[in-house]
């Protein structure tokens, strides 16, 4: 057991999802607006710490507002400091209402939830389903996976291979602006690279990655003019629809500004592999299972292993000589091993290669973090690897990480070179005044010279004028 | 504090005895806060709601004890039917478990109504728990459990800490001591919380051990009217952040067990010191065991009776019957002297 948990990424366990930083700094209106739906108020509780959702809950059937003296005196004195972090985002988001000695929630925060959980009121913020199509069978689940699958594999594994100079599918326009635009990938020589970040994007979980991309969709949807809160509340509507159901996409637009929003936001997505439409002119949409699991913290996603590659639940078995065996078939996964393993043999279920001084300095000279590697090995180790404490051979690890200080072997300083005393008496003088100061860096008496910081020239400098000034 | 961001399993076990909601739902003066039947659903409904909206993983099973009569009216793990009516006012899943429930639970009553039998049995509490905690043994472990790791708990899908919350209207049941206190026991090896609210009606003694016993908290039901708000606060929030935001927990635990041979709730009772059965009065042969006591000691333990039931009694604290070694006669086969349970 310690060795899993020691062992899972950090930044999913203890830091806020990366939504919430954005919406933080949305203003108050804005996320006003976004919790008069239901279902947003419900996404974005999902998306809350358990310790603050507990919060909201213990405040929402409360008619009254309560001291915050009261609410504190259920917390255990130890983990007060806790309680007070937890607290501070839900004023920051504006669900809870700011005031120094009351508790309560947001008026229309407290209305939207109690609507979302006990269903009623004609918002229709949970989509509407589209009445049944007799000219067409409905989707199965797993046609909408492979869908999903094949568009967001396309975007990632055009990433990787950009990189190698192999040709692949090209994603949308759309998407390739988008890539561009946060980052990802750059323009070089008339061809988009891929950039150190979409090296360490690669590695990160699906779900991470997803919420990477929309993230800075929404960050352009500001600039295109698009309405923020119709398009985040529309993720959120489409992060509570039901997995193989199908929707229309009537009867929410009421403005044609909107509909135009929602026009474009369904390209976009479709794009993305979010939602799938028999046709683009198509009144009817069914979401997928990137769209549907949005809210949830571990990634279910068909994305993770494709369905033909294997075990679900990793792939990779690490030895301790450095060897590799992934027993994987897809592409995607190849490719992203490819980044920091020397690659040796493939077969049609199998690929064996070893990890290397080169092919680590590779991958960190491309931008990828020793830890990230770990980490990667550690997210997809193969459930044979998971009897290991720890996970993964040690002598491995330290020498993943040994690389990558071998790259930090030097560290500049600025600073000025003391040189030219004309006597050992001279010289032992300014040295020890510069040591007092502790701004020697590097000091050799046979030459007579000695390195000092920057921020210790000024001193150094008049020192040694005084003292020129006077024996003059 | 890892185990912070993960799904969580909540069991809940509805008393649903018909006599005793018709006695709650009365108006004052019988009750200061009368509670019927619907109302108390619709408060259900929006916790179990409520448990369901915090994570996407979280998991849920909801069981109905029927007097005479336990079954499984909801779990997400094998989920009912989809409904033809979705609107796009609800969460599906909230609609999901919404319907499934009201459905089950209004076709047992009216089975039920229909049966008509002169007295109504027993609420089959204690079944519904057994079954709840079969439920749980199933998920917790992964069904390909033969290789050794996925047994240690580290298959993915494990979910980390199972919950039994038990809302009851009934009375203890002394019939019932013995399968609730293995039910106990299971859930403890199986380290499952009980969680209990008693609805209506005094305390009942068993539940409070089992809640004692599992790490659980127990809650006397006073002020009625605000039901949902004792579930929020007190049996919605995971082990996890009970450390961090406290529970209510009992002072006091009624430790005292039932009898073997006439069910009844006993301060001071006979242990046999072969097999650990309880009497409330010394036998000649161990009904269970059938070890043979000597007939002296059953005459020194018969007279001493009067005196024992006055003798102060003394709380227990791990809730197994102990044998109070001064009343020990004779190394094999004498009834062991008193039991004395019961911390008041």
């Amino acid at each position: 057991m310690p060795s899993l948990h020691l062992s899972a990424p950090v930044e999913q366990k203890n830091s806020p999802h990366s939504l919430l930083p954005f919406l933080q700094s949305q203003s108050q209106q804005t996320l006003n607006k976004l919790y008069s739906r239901p279902s947003s108020c419900l996404s974005i509780f999902r998306l809350l710490a358990p310790l603050q959702q507990q919060i909201i809950m213990n405040l929402l059937w409360l008619e009254s507002t309560i001291s915050s003296s009261t609410m504190a005196a259920w917390v255990v004195r130890e983990e007060k400091k806790n309680y007070d972090a937890a607290l501070s985002p839900l004023f920051r988001l504006h669900i809870l209402a700011t005031s120094p000695i009351k508790l309560a929630l947001s008026a229309t925060f407290k209305t939207s939830m109690r609507q979302a959980l006990t269903g009623g009121g004609t918002t229709g913020s949970f989509g509407v389903p589209a009445p049944k199509d007799d000219k067409y069978p409905p989707m199965g689940i797993d046609e909408l996976d492979g869908y999903a699958l094949e568009r967001w594999e396309t975007i990632l594994h055009y990433m990787v291979s950009s990189g190698t100079g192999q040709n692949s599918m090209r994603p949308s326009k759309d998407v390739l602006f988008l890539l561009q635009q946060s980052g990802l990938m750059a323009n070089s020589q008339g061809s988009l690279q891929i950039t150190s970040a979409g090296f360490q994007f690669l590695l990160h979980s699906p779900h991470a990655q997803l919420w990477d991309l929309l993230l800075q969709y929404l960050r352009l949807a500001e600039e295109r003019n698009m309405d923020l809160v119709e398009v985040l509340s529309f993720l959120f509507m489409l992060s509570t629809m039901e997995l193989g159901r199908e929707y229309s996409t009537e009867g929410m637009n009421s403005t044609p500004q909107v509909a135009a929003t929602h026009k474009a936001m369904l390209n976009d997505l479709r794009d993305y592999g979010l939602l799938w439409q028999r046709k683009p002119s198509s009144r009817r949409f069914y979401p997928t299972r990137l769209a549907t699991t949005l809210t949830s913290s571990s990634p279910p996603l068909p994305t993770s292993t494709g369905p033909s590659s294997g075990p679900k639940e990793g792939f990779i078995v690490l030895e301790t000589n450095y060897r590799i065996y992934a027993y994987t078939d897809n592409p995607l996964q190849t490719a992203v091993l490819n980044l920091f393993v020397a690659l040796k043999y493939r077969f049609p279920n199998l690929v064996v290669g070893s990890i290397t001084r080169d092919s680590v300095k590779k991958a960190l000279s491309n931008g990828i973090s020793a830890e990230q590697i770990i980490s990667y090995l550690i997210a997809h180790a193969h459930p044979q690897m998971r009897k290991n404490n720890p996970l993964l051979p040690v002598t491995v690890q330290d020498q993943i990480r040994l690389w990558e200080l071998e790259k930090n072997r030097l560290k500049s300083q600025e600073g000025y070179l003391y040189t030219a005393f004309t006597s050992p008496a001279d010289y032992e003088l300014v040295l020890n005044y510069a040591r007092q100061l502790e701004v020697v860096l590097w000091e050799n008496a046979a030459k007579r010279c000695f390195f000092g910081s920057l921020d210790g020239h000024a001193n150094i400098k008049n020192f040694i004028e005084r003292r020129t000034g006077g024996n003059a | 504090m890892d185990d912070i961001s993960q799904a969580s399993h909540l069991s809940v076990v509805v008393d649903l005895s018909p006599m005793h909601w018709d006695l709650s739902a009365r108006e004052a003066p019988e009750n200061t806060y009368p509670l019927s039947l619907a109302s108390f659903l619709s408060q259900l409904l929006a916790f179990l709601n409520t448990h369901i909206a915090c994570r996407h993983e979280n998991t849920l099973a909801v069981f109905g004890a029927f007097p005479g009569k336990s079954i499984m009216l909801y779990s997400s793990s094998d989920p009912v039917s989809p409904s033809a009516e979705m609107h796009a006012n609800a969460y599906p899943p909230f609609q999901a478990v919404d319907s499934a429930v009201v459905q089950r639970i209004t076709a047992e009553l009216d089975a039920l109504e229909l049966r008509d039998d002169e007295e109504e049995a027993p609420s089959a509490l204690v079944g519904a728990l057994a079954k709840a905690l079969c439920y749980v043994n199933r998920i917790t472990l992964p069904p390909s459990a033969n290789s050794k790791a996925q047994a240690n708990g580290f298959h993915p899908g494990v979910l980390p800490d199972p919950r039994i919350l038990i809302l009851s209207v009934s009375p203890d049941l002394a019939t019932s001591y013995i399968p609730i206190m293995n039910s106990i026991f299971s859930a403890q090896k199986l380290k499952a919380t009980i969680d209990v609210c008693q609805i209506y009606g005094p305390n009942t003694v068993f539940l409070q051990q089992a809640a004692h016993l599992t790490g659980g908290s127990y809650i006397l039901l006073e002020r009625r009217d605000a039901l949902l708000q004792y579930l929020i606060m007190s049996f919605l929030p995971p082990p996890s952040i009970r450390r961090t935001l406290s529970v209510p927990t009992q002072e006091q635990v009624d430790f005292r067990a039932a009898c073997f041979c006439h069910k009844n709730i006993v301060d001071i009772g006979f242990v046999c010191s072969v097999c650990l059965s309880i009497f409330c009065q010394p036998l000649a042969v161990c009904t269970t065991c059938r070890t043979k006591f000597p007939i002296k000691t059953l005459q020194r333990l018969n007279a001493a009776r009067p005196l024992l039931a006055t003798a102060t009694a003394t709380g227990n604290a791990n809730g197994r019957p102990r044998v109070q070694s001064g009343a020990v006669l004779g190394a094999n086969g004498g009834v062991g002297g008193a039991v004395a349970n019961g911390a008041r």
